[in-house]
């Protein structure tokens, strides 16, 4: 018998389809593995059942009754908990304020009757057998214990089906143990789960039945002990991309970009040469620390030892404008945060970075910056339809572009590329690849960072995996490939072998 | 989206979208009106004079709209302008020279200027905060100084600063202030003059694409390489300045300077100007030829209420109220259009 049952559900944004007809049902008493690429889909699909996004069409069904324009208050009430990846705690209240928002017991006249809450948060900490005082702020919690906090929220009001986005991310060995065996119990008394995890071995522990979504559709679901983590691997990724053929080796020239004992926030003593016209991929888990070491080449944040050079002249104590100034760019990850100035144009979006370098020259000659625009609009192939459209009414892919314009414009060598498919469409994607190889073939120095493997497959010349916060190891185009990669950013080979 | 509904409404939507980024004109043009209607007999030289008396506020709300441009508030311009005016009163006195007073009043008021800014784009202090503590020390300067320094400086008058009219140069500052050019107010058109250089300033220079960029997103701003701290450092020193400039202007019409009761509520006047022309207090949206008509939106409202002999002191209540219905009209119109496009859909 089942729980959930969502079916055809269909959802864009903006015009860009990122669930087309997929469907999810869910069993009393089961833990269900949702499993997907980053971008598949599974994060909007649980933010439809939760009433976080009104969904386009489709039908969902919980516990026997049909819902209809859901809210993320009437979704808590009928039983359905979301724990979310990114934590919503409340820093400045108590662990038991927390627990109780919304849902504070009162006596008769209103006063917040502050013992009970106490009493049964210690209660339910007890029973999950995690060691933790009602009374402490949330702000003084680590990691982990704000997760399982979360959880335990999740908990107490007795939901009927928990979804749990990824909470084994900032847990150790043992609290995972813990926390699987918590499951287990609740599983028994059953309460149902939908578990999102990228994590083969915590699939294959803890859930009895799985869902594949690629690319915002269904691809199929079953029994976890009728199949093994290759084949699920190979649901997830799909038949290798026919665009493979793209790389081509090319010739490199001297050595553009230096880096000697470099260190910063979340990485340490990086060593680094790259050549013009290469293409250098940079991978890790996140917080690995190889985004952490584009930042920092960038100048958003401090260095704390070492030294860059750019062009054999050394890059002058970190800012922004001087990295500017030394050639080096960098197209920043989350673009709605770091990239998208929401109340300007296209045009506008594009010459700003380029504005700073030339800002003595007061006045902006429209023509001219017009000119360069479309100039860049035709290389990139930008699909916009006049530069004074504003840059929210453009695609993810499209909006990309403008910003890699941004960064052309500024005459920049050495392109610093931080997750730029993030949020894209794949038909975009192979365009952005594209335009990558093609900025290395006329001499542009790439470093693009990124956790999807197959994307570095297709552009690097060479890859740097970052483990903890230093390169662990370099791997040649042709030695790239999924599982060593993944081998070495989890570092299962326990190996440090220097490169 | 858009281009399907060309054709019938396209009319109609023209003139939205006429209406969505224009309407501080069609507010100005409709309380003009209504002066028109309850003056009896509306002059050249009454419609001047609303130039005349918006441009003091007006020059001043031009700063405040740069400031809010990049979101930020300046509520000491009202003391700063008691302030200045009052010293470049004194310096008048001592210097007997026109020129040298409206120096020292823009670089005066720049340095007040530079205060909020250091504190605010340097320190990183809140500037709601920051312009709140440096309002109660301006004006509190302006009136202690008034009292403490010697009677001849500040015109022997006990409580004003007033400028001396035994000066050589008084007639002809006197003349500046109060003096018309082809029938039209001297301040009125250093008031458009002023406008005009920070249309363009905003419109059409690097600098003034910065301002609007760290408005809309300091951290995209930031990752593009505008020294934000820098940018607002330089918005609160030429909003300082134009109080400066205003300054000028206010001691040039009046003849001198009440520190307790010069500037008072212009702060507000100017927030007022800045949001009924259509600038956003978050930052980043906006025109500065709106301010103007802002601010003269508040001067025609003075007229009337004067024009109809009403008591001035329901004064504020009316410009308060004008406030929120226009934007009551800006929000609550998109919300309205949204749940009829709705509707449509569903």
């Amino acid at each position: 018998m089942s729980l959930l049952k969502m079916e055809g559900i269909c959802k864009a944004f903006n015009g860009v389809t990122v669930l087309s007809n997929v469907r999810l049902s869910v069993g009393k008493g089961e833990v269900h593995a949702l499993l997907g690429e980053n971008g598949a889909g599974k994060s909007t699909l649980m933010n439809i059942l939760t009433g976080v996004h009104a969904r386009d069409k489709g039908s969902i069904t919980f516990d026997g009754t049909s819902l209809e324009n859901i809210t993320v208050k009437h979704s808590e009430e009928i039983g359905i908990s979301f724990v979310h990846q990114e934590l919503n705690l409340f820093n400045d209240l108590k662990v038991y304020e927390n627990i109780f928002l919304c849902k504070e017991y009162t006596n008769k006249i209103g006063k917040l009757d502050k013992k009970r809450m106490k009493q049964e948060a210690k209660e339910l900490f007890e029973r999950l057998g995690v060691p933790m005082n009602p009374d402490a702020m949330v702000s003084d919690l680590k990691t982990s214990e704000k997760q399982l906090l979360e959880i335990a929220k999740a908990l107490f009001f007795e939901a009927k089906l928990l979804i749990l986005d990824e909470p084994t991310t900032s847990l150790n060995n043992d609290e995972i143990d813990h926390l699987f065996s918590i499951v287990n119990k609740l599983k028994g008394q059953g309460t149902s789960f939908i578990f999102i995890s990228h994590k083969m071995p915590e699939i294959f522990a803890l859930a009895d039945r799985y869902t594949v979504f690629r690319n915002g559709q269904y691809i199929g679901s079953g029994d976890i002990k009728d199949t093994n983590p290759e084949e699920i691997t190979k649901m997830m990724v799909g038949e290798q991309y026919s665009d493979e053929d793209l790389y081509e080796p090319r010739e490199n020239g001297d050595v553009v970009l230096k880096l000697k004992d470099f260190s910063g926030t979340g990485f340490a003593h990086v060593d680094m040469e790259v050549k013009k016209g290469q293409i250098v991929g940079l991978t890790g888990l996140q917080g690995g620390g190889s985004s952490e070491l584009m930042q920092c080449i960038f100048g958003s944040t401090p260095a704390y030892g070492g030294s860059i050079q750019a062009f054999g002249k050394t890059v002058p104590n970190h800012s922004i404008h001087k990295a500017m100034k030394s050639k080096i760019a960098m197209l920043a990850a989350n673009r709605k945060e770091n990239s998208v100035v929401a109340d300007m144009n296209l045009l506008e979006n594009m010459y700003l970075a380029e504005h700073t370098l030339s800002a003595w020259h007061f006045h902006i000659n429209k023509g001219k910056e017009q000119k360069k625009f479309d100039a860049q609009k035709k290389s990139l192939n930008i699909k916009a339809q006049s530069s004074a459209d504003m840059i929210t009414s453009l695609s993810g892919g499209n909006q990309q572009k403008v910003f890699l314009a941004r960064w052309l414009n500024t005459e920049a060598e050495i392109l610093l590329l931080d997750n730029p498919t993030q949020g894209i469409d794949v038909g975009a994607k192979a365009e952005i690849y594209k335009l990558i190889l093609q900025l290395a073939k006329s001499g542009k120095t790439v470093l693009i960072n990124t956790l999807e493997i197959p994307e570095i497959k297709k552009v690097a010349d060479y890859c740097a995996v970052f483990y903890n916060g230093s390169i662990i190891k370099i791997l040649n185009h042709e030695e790239i490939d999924e599982t060593t990669v993944m081998m070495y950013s989890t570092n299962a080979m326990n190996t440090k072998e220097d490169n | 989206m858009k281009t399907e509904k060309k054709g019938t409404s396209s009319f109609a939507s023209a003139i939205s979208k006429i209406w969505s980024q224009y309407s501080f004109i069609f507010v100005c043009l409709i309380i003009f009106i209504v002066y028109a209607l309850t003056c009896n007999g509306l002059t050249w030289n009454g419609a001047m004079n609303i130039f005349r008396h918006s441009a003091v506020i007006g020059i001043i709300a031009l700063g405040m709209g740069m400031v809010c441009l990049t979101g930020e508030i300046d509520l000491s311009v009202g003391s700063m302008l008691a302030l200045v005016s009052g010293f470049s009163v004194v310096i008048f006195n001592v210097t007997d020279n026109i020129l040298l007073t409206l120096l020292f009043a823009i670089i005066f008021g720049a340095v007040c200027g530079l205060v909020n800014g250091v504190l605010v784009g340097g320190v990183q202090m809140p500037a709601f905060i920051v312009t709140l503590a440096t309002m109660l020390i301006y004006r509190s300067f302006a009136q202690y100084f008034c009292q403490h320094i010697p009677k001849e400086l500040c015109g022997g008058g006990s409580s004003v600063y007033r400028i001396a009219s035994d000066k050589a140069a008084f007639q002809s500052f006197y003349d500046f202030g109060n003096g018309k050019i082809a029938t039209i107010p001297i301040v009125g058109i250093i008031l458009i003059l002023m406008t005009a250089l920070f249309v363009y300033i905003a419109a059409c220079t690097k600098f003034g694409k910065k301002i609007y960029a760290i408005g809309s997103n300091a951290k995209a701003a930031v990752m593009s390489g505008i020294n934000v701290n820098a940018v607002k450092i330089i918005v609160f020193v030429i909003a300082g300045a134009l109080v400066g400039v205003g300054a000028f202007l206010w001691i040039s019409m009046n003849g001198s300077a009440d520190p307790a009761t010069t500037g008072n509520s212009y702060e507000m006047y100017a927030i007022a100007a800045v949001v009924l022309g259509g600038i956003s207090m978050s930052g980043g949206k906006g025109k500065c030829l709106g301010i103007i008509f802002g601010a003269m939106s508040y001067t025609i409202i003075d007229k009337i209420i004067v024009a109809l002999k009403m008591d001035s002191l329901i004064n504020d209540a009316i410009k308060g109220i004008i406030l929120i219905v226009v934007i009551l009209i800006q929000v609550a119109g998109p919300q309205i259009k949204a749940k009829l496009a709705k509707q449509k859909i569903g």
